[in-house]
C-alpha cells in the first residue's frame, strides 16, 4: 500500500461515515426501527406511511449512518433504484408476520439483485423478520427459506428476528453491517 | 492596487461582474453529479444547486429526463442539515416540480420539515409541499396543513395560508375543508397573517356574491387590526360596488368614507384611491377623497406624494374640476427633487388649469424635460395630446412644443407618442394641418424608427395631395428614396404614386421620379415604382382610382383557386378580379369539396359560404346543419347530418326544401347514415332572375329509410327498412349569403368614386336596440360586410357614430354603405348605399326594412 492509499485509508476511518438504504414493502417497519436508532429528543412519537423517502441519521457502534428511508407502497417502489448508486449496505425489512405477501418480498428482493447497480457489487444485505413479536409471525428461518437466501452468493447477507417497536434484534443486525461496512471500507 | 483594478476591468468586460455570465446548461447539470457525493459536499453542491437556479430563472429550459435527473440528484441533499443549502433545496423543488417526473418523493422528507422543530425549515417546506402535491395526494397533508395554517410562528401560518391560495386553483374543495382554520387565523395578531387569511377567504367565496357580501359586511362592522387585511378589504368593497348595477348598499360607500378617517396612511390612501377611481362616484362624492389625497401631496414621504399625485392625475381625466382645490399643492409640486412627481404635478395641473397658465406649465416642462424617463415624457405628451383638443387657441404653442421634443432624444414608443399626438391634431383641425405636416417632415428627415418613418410618409401620401400646395411634400419623400433603408423606400414610392394619382400638374414630375426609382436595388422598390409608373402613364382615371387609390386586396388562395379554373374553362372574356376581392379565405376548404363533385363542377367559383346554421334543436335524435354556398347563379344547401341513436341506420337521406319562388334543380342523397357518423346531402337551387326575390325562407323536412339495427355492432337486423321524415327549422336565405365582406383602405375615396348614381338613403329607427354597440354588431351582420376605417369601433361615451362597410355583392358588384347612428329612445339610422348597380343599392336599402 503506497503513502497516497494510506492517507485515503486513515480519513475514511476517521470520517466513520455510512449510508445505508432502508427498503422492504409498506408496513413492514422500516420507518419504527430507524426510529428506534435516533437518540430520545429526536424520536418521533406517531409514524405514518412514508410517502417518498426520508433522510434519518443516526450512531451505532460510534459509526455515523445516514439511512435513506424509502416508502414500500407498491407506487413508489420503482423510485428505490435512484438512491442505489450511492449506498453502502442495504436493510430489507420483512415483515414476517405477512405470510400472504412473503411472495411479494421476494418479487421486490429478485428485482433489487439484479438491478444493473447492485448485481455485481458486493453489497452487504441485512435483513429483518420483523415483527417477531406478532403471533402468527413465522421464525427467521423460514423467512430466509421464503426470500430464497441462500441463492445469494457474490454478497454478503445475514438475518435476524427482530421487533422494531422493542428493539430486540436490531442492535445485532446492525452490529453485524457495521462490521461488514468497516470491512469493505478497510479493502 | 493596479492588479486588481485589472481584474475588476475583466469582469466587467465579461459580464458586468455577474459570477455566473458564462453559465451552460450542460456543464452546470454535469455538475450537478456532486449532490450524489457522500458525505454531502454543502460547498460545491450549494455553489452548483444556485447556478441551475441561475439558469432556470434565466428562461433556460431543461428537458424531462435532465430535469428528473437533476432532481433526484437534488433529493439527496436533504441528507445535509445546512440551513442555506436546505433553503436552496426548496428552491430547487419549486423550480423543477413542473418539469421533473415523480416528484412527489420529496412528501415525506418535506413533511418531516414542516413538523420539525426548525423555524428556517417550517415555512419554506410548506410552500414547496403545495406544488408537488397533486388532488390525489391532498388528503395525505391534510392534517399538516390545517395544523399549520394555525401554527403560532406567523411565518408558517403565513406560509400555509399563501400555499392555500396556490391548492385553490387546482383544488378548492380541499381548502374548504379548512374553512375553520383559516377563520381562526383571521383573527391572528399578526398583520400579514391576518391579511393572508383574508385574502384566502375571499378567494373561496369569489364566485358566490352573497358569500362575499356577507363576509364584507360581517368584517366591516367589526375592526381588523392588519392596515394590509383592510386595504385589501377596501379593494373588495369597491369591486362589490362596482359589480352591483342597481341597488347597492350604501353602508359599503359609508365604510369607504369611514376608512378615509383611519389612523394608518396605507389605508386612508387606498379608500381615497378607491372612491375616486370608482366609476359610479359623482362629483359629489369626490371632495373627501381628494382632500385626503391633497394632504399627501405636502407630505415628507415622496412615496405617498407620488401615490397621490399619480392618483389625483387620474381623477383629473375624468373629473378635472374636482381636482382644481389641490391646484396650489400642485403647483408647489413643479419643483420636487423627485422628478416623476413633478411631471405628474405639472400635467395635472396642465389638465386642470386655466387656458392662461398653460404657457407657464409648458415653460416649466421644458426645463427638465430632459431628466425624466420616456415614460414619464409619454405621459407629458398624453397631458398635451389632451390639452390641444381642449383648447384650439393654444395649438400654436402646443404644436412647436410637440415639434421640439420630436427632436429631442428619445426612444421609439416617445416618439410614436408625439407624432400621433401630433396627427391626432392634424385630424381635429385642418388649420393646424400644414404646420403638422411641415413638423413631421422635418421629423423624418432624421428618424432612425423604421416603422415611425412608414408611418408618417404614409400620412404625408394620405393627407398631403389634398393641401394646398402639395409640390413641397413631394421633396421630403423622395429624399427618402434616395437617403433610406429599402422599407421606407418602398413606402416613399407608393407615396409618389398617390401624388401623381391625385395632383395633375404633378404627375408628369412623379413619372420621372419613379422612373428613377426603377433603378432602385430593391426588388419590392423597383416592383412598385414600375407598377404605379405603368398605371400613372396610362391617364386613365379608372384605373388609377381602381389600383393606386383603393387597390384591390385579395387573399390569394382564392385568387389563386380562381385563376386556376379560369385557365381551365374555356371562357373567352377577360378574367374578372372584383370576384376574388374577399377580406378572409374562410371558404378554401368548402370550394375544394364542392368542386370535388361532379353536379357542381360548372357553376364556376365559389362567391361565399355562410358559417353553418343548426337546423335541429341541441340533444336531438338527428342532428342537421346547413351551410349555404353562393355561386354566382346558384346556392348550394349543404347539410351536414349525424344520426344520433345507436339502434338506427338511415339510408337515402336527403332534405326537402320548398319556398316560393325557389325551384330545386339538384337533390343529392346521403346513401348511408350509422350511428354516430357524420354525413353530407346537398340541394342546388337556381338564384331567382329577379334580384328582389334573391331572399326568402325555405321550409326544411329530413326524409331517410330507417333501418333497425343491433346497437353493439351496428349491423341491420333486418333487410327491410320504412320510411320517415323529421321536420327541421326553415332555411333562410338573406341578402348576406349574395354579399362578400371587402376591405377598402380608404373608404372616403372609394365613396367618391362610386359616385352618388345609384345612390339610395332612407331613415330607420331600431327601437328593438339600446346601445349603438349593438346596432353596429347587429347591421355588420346582417348586411355580410366589412367595416371599414376601423368605424365599428365606438368610442366610449358616444351618442353618436358613423358606420362604414364595404362589400361586393355576388357578380361582382361593388357596394359601399355608410350609416350614420344616433342613440334616442332606441337608435336611429340613416342608412345610404352606393353601388355601381342600381339594383344593389335597392335589395341592399329594402333589405334593412
Ligand atoms: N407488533 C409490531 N408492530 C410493528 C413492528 N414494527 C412496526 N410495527 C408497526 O407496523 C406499522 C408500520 O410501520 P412503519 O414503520 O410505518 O412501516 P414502514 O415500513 O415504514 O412503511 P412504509 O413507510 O409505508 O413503507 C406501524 O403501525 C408500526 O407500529 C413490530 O416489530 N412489531
Ligand atoms: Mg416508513
Amino acid at each position: 500500500m503506497g503513502v497516497f492509499d494510506k492517507l485515503v485509508f486513515a480519513l475514511g476511518l476517521k470520517k466513520r461515515e455510512a449510508s445505508v438504504l432502508v427498503i422492504g414493502l409498506d408496513n413492514s417497519g422500516k420507518s419504527t426501527m430507524l426510529n428506534h436508532f435516533k437518540s430520545e429528543d429526536q424520536k418521533s412519537t406517531e409514524i405514518v406511511p412514508t410517502v417518498g423517502f426520508n433522510v434519518e441519521k443516526f450512531k451505532a457502534r460510534n459509526v455515523g449512518f445516514t439511512a435513506f428511508d424509502m416508502s414500500g407502497q407498491g407506487r413508489y417502489r420503482s423510485l428505490w433504484e435512484h438512491y442505489y448508486h450511492d449506498c453502502q449496505g442495504v436493510i430489507f425489512v420483512v415483515d414476517s408476520s405477512d405470510k400472504l405477501r412473503l411472495v411479494v418480498a421476494k418479487d421486490e428482493l429478485d428485482m433489487f439483485l439484479q438491478h444493473p447497480e447492485i448485481r455485481t457489487r458486493r453489497l452487504p444485505i441485512l435483513f429483518f423478520a420483523n415483527k417477531m413479536d406478532v403471533r402468527e409471525a413465522v421464525s427467521s428461518v423460514k423467512v430466509s427459506a421464503a426470500l430464497g437466501l441462500e441463492r445469494i452468493t457474490n454478497k454478503p447477507w445475514h438475518i435476524t428476528a427482530s421487533n422494531a417497536i422493542t428493539g430486540d434484534g436490531l442492535h445485532e443486525g446492525v452490529e453485524w453491517l457495521t462490521n461488514q461496512i468497516k470491512e469493505n471500507l478497510n479493502k | 492596487m493596479i492588479g486588481s483594478f485589472k481584474q475588476i476591468k475583466k469582469d466587467e468586460e465579461d459580464g458586468g461582474g455577474n459570477p455566473y455570465h458564462s453559465t451552460d446548461k450542460t456543464s452546470v447539470l454535469q455538475e450537478a453529479r456532486v449532490f450524489n457525493e457522500t458525505p454531502v459536499n454543502v460547498k460545491r453542491s450549494t455553489h452548483v444547486l444556485t447556478k441551475i437556479l441561475y439558469l432556470l430563472n434565466q428562461g433556460e429550459t431543461l428537458a424531462t429526463k435532465e430535469a428528473t435527473d437533476a432532481f433526484f440528484a437534488m433529493t439527496k441533499l436533504f441528507q445535509s442539515n445546512d440551513l442555506v443549502l436546505r433553503r436552496l433545496v426548496y428552491l430547487g423543488i419549486k423550480e423543477l416540480c413542473n418539469i421533473a417526473e415523480d416528484t412527489i418523493i420529496v412528501t415525506s422528507s418535506l413533511t418531516k420539515d414542516m413538523t420539525g422543530r426548525e423555524d428556517q425549515y417550517r415555512a419554506p417546506s410548506i410552500r414547496a409541499l403545495c406544488r408537488i402535491t397533486d388532488a390525489s395526494m391532498m388528503q395525505a397533508i391534510d392534517r399538516y396543513m390545517k395544523q399549520a395554517i394555525v401554527d403560532r410562528a406567523p411565518g408558517v401560518s403565513s406560509a400555509a395560508l399563501v400555499s392555500c391560495r396556490h391548492i385553490l386553483k387546482e383544488s378548492p374543495e380541499v381548502v374548504k375543508r379548512w374553512v375553520s382554520e383559516v377563520q381562526e387565523a383571521l383573527s391572528s395578531d399578526c398583520v400579514m397573517v391576518q391579511f393572508h387569511a383574508l385574502g384566502v377567504l375571499h378567494q373561496l367565496r369569489k364566485s358566490d356574491k352573497l358569500a362575499v357580501t356577507k363576509l364584507v359586511s360581517k368584517l366591516t362592522s367589526s375592526s381588523l387590526r392588519s392596515p394590509y387585511a383592510i386595504c385589501l378589504l377596501i379593494r373588495i368593497v369597491a369591486r362589490l360596488i362596482e359589480e352591483d348595477e342597481i341597488g347597492y348598499d350604501s353602508r359599503l360607500s359609508d365604510f369607504l368614507e369611514s376608512m378615509l378617517r383611519h389612523k394608518a396612511e396605507m389605508v386612508t390612501y387606498e379608500a381615497a384611491n378607491a372612491i375616486v377611481t370608482l366609476k359610479r362616484s359623482s362629483a359629489r362624492d369626490l371632495p373627501p377623497a381628494i382632500s385626503v389625497l391633497q394632504l399627501f401631496l405636502s407630505s415628507p414621504k415622496p412615496t405617498l406624494r407620488f401615490a397621490a399625485v399619480r392618483t389625483l392625475s387620474k381623477v383629473a381625466m375624468t373629473h378635472p374640476n374636482a381636482v382644481t382645490a389641490c391646484n396650489l399643492d400642485l403647483e408647489n409640486l413643479i419643483q420636487d427633487v423627485n422628478r416623476s412627481i413633478a411631471t405628474l404635478a405639472i400635467t395635472t395641473l396642465l389638465k386642470t388649469g386655466s387656458e392662461g397658465s398653460v404657457d407657464r406649465l409648458m415653460k416649466s416642462i421644458s426645463s427638465f424635460l430632459n431628466d425624466i424617463s420616456d415614460e414619464f415624457k409619454i405621459v407629458v405628451v398624453e397631458a398635451l395630446r389632451s390639452l390641444a383638443l381642449k383648447y384650439p387657441r393654444k395649438q400654436a404653442v402646443l404644436m412647436g412644443q410637440l415639434a421640439d421634443m420630436l427632436r429631442s432624444e428619445g426612444g421609439l414608443p416617445y416618439k410614436e407618442a408625439i407624432a400621433s399626438t401630433i396627427i391626432t391634431i392634424i385630424e381635429d383641425n385642418p388649420e393646424a394641418k400644414e404646420k403638422g405636416l411641415d413638423h413631421l417632415c422635418e421629423f423624418i428627415e432624421d428618424c432612425e424608427h423604421t416603422t415611425l418613418a412608414v408611418r408618417i410618409i404614409h400620412l404625408l401620401g394620405r393627407e398631403g395631395p389634398r393641401t394646398r400646395q402639395p409640390s413641397r411634400y413631394i421633396r421630403f419623400v423622395y429624399n427618402r428614396v434616395i437617403l433610406e433603408n429599402a422599407a421606407v423606400r418602398a413606402a416613399a414610392v407608393s407615396v409618389l404614386a398617390k401624388f401623381g394619382a391625385q395632383c395633375e400638374g404633378l404627375l408628369p414630375n412623379i413619372l420621372v421620379l419613379l422612373q428613377r426609382c426603377m433603378m432602385d436595388t430593391e426588388d419590392e422598390v423597383r416592383d412598385r415604382a414600375t407598377y404605379y409608373h405603368a398605371i400613372l402613364a396610362t391617364r386613365d382615371s379608372t384605373l388609377i382610382h381602381r389600383y393606386i387609390l383603393n387597390p384591390p386586396q385579395f387573399a390569394l388562395p382564392s385568387l389563386e383557386r380562381a385563376l386556376v379554373q379560369y385557365l381551365q374553362s374555356p371562357a373567352v372574356e377577360p378574367f374578372e378580379t372584383r370576384m376574388e376581392e374577399r377580406v378572409v379565405p374562410t371558404h378554401e376548404k368548402y370550394a375544394e369539396q364542392l368542386s370535388a363533385i361532379p353536379q357542381f363542377a360548372h357553376l364556376g367559383p365559389l362567391f361565399k359560404s355562410s358559417t353553418p346554421v343548426e337546423l335541429t334543436e341541441a340533444e336531438t335524435e338527428y342532428m342537421v346543419r346547413c351551410i349555404k354556398h353562393t355561386f354566382q347563379n346558384h346556392i348550394v344547401l349543404q347539410f351536414d347530418c349525424t344520426n344520433t341513436l345507436n339502434d338506427q341506420l338511415l339510408e337515402s337521406v336527403s332534405v326537402v326544401v320548398d319556398g316560393e319562388g325557389w325551384v330545386v334543380q339538384t337533390s343529392l342523397p346521403c346513401a348511408s347514415l350509422p350511428y354516430s357518423q357524420p354525413g353530407s346531402c346537398y340541394i342546388l337551387l337556381p338564384i331567382p332572375e329577379d334580384i328582389m326575390s334573391t331572399t326568402g325562407t325555405l321550409s326544411a323536412t329530413l326524409k331517410f329509410t330507417v333501418r333497425d339495427c343491433d346497437p353493439a355492432t351496428g349491423e341491420p337486423d333486418t333487410d327491410e327498412g320504412y320510411e320517415d321524415d323529421y321536420t327541421l327549422e326553415d332555411v333562410e336565405i338573406t341578402v348576406a349569403d349574395h354579399v362578400q365582406r371587402a376591405a377598402r383602405s380608404n373608404f372616403a375615396a372609394g365613396w367618391e368614386e362610386l359616385g352618388a348614381t345609384n345612390e339610395l338613403e332612407d331613415t330607420f329607427a331600431l327601437s328593438a336596440m339600446s346601445t349603438l354597440e349593438e346596432a353596429v354588431t347587429q347591421i355588420t351582420q346582417f348586411l355580410g360586410m366589412h367595416p371599414c376605417d376601423r368605424s365599428d369601433r365606438i368610442p366610449e361615451g358616444k351618442s353618436s357614430h358613423t358606420l362604414y362597410l364595404a362589400g361586393t355583392y355576388r357578380g361582382g358588384h361593388e357596394v359601399l354603405v355608410r350609416a350614420k347612428l344616433a342613440l334616442a329612445d332606441g337608435v336611429t339610422m340613416q342608412l345610404t348605399v352606393r353601388s355601381d348597380d342600381p339594383e344593389v343599392s335597392e335589395v341592399i336599402a329594402s333589405a334593412v326594412g
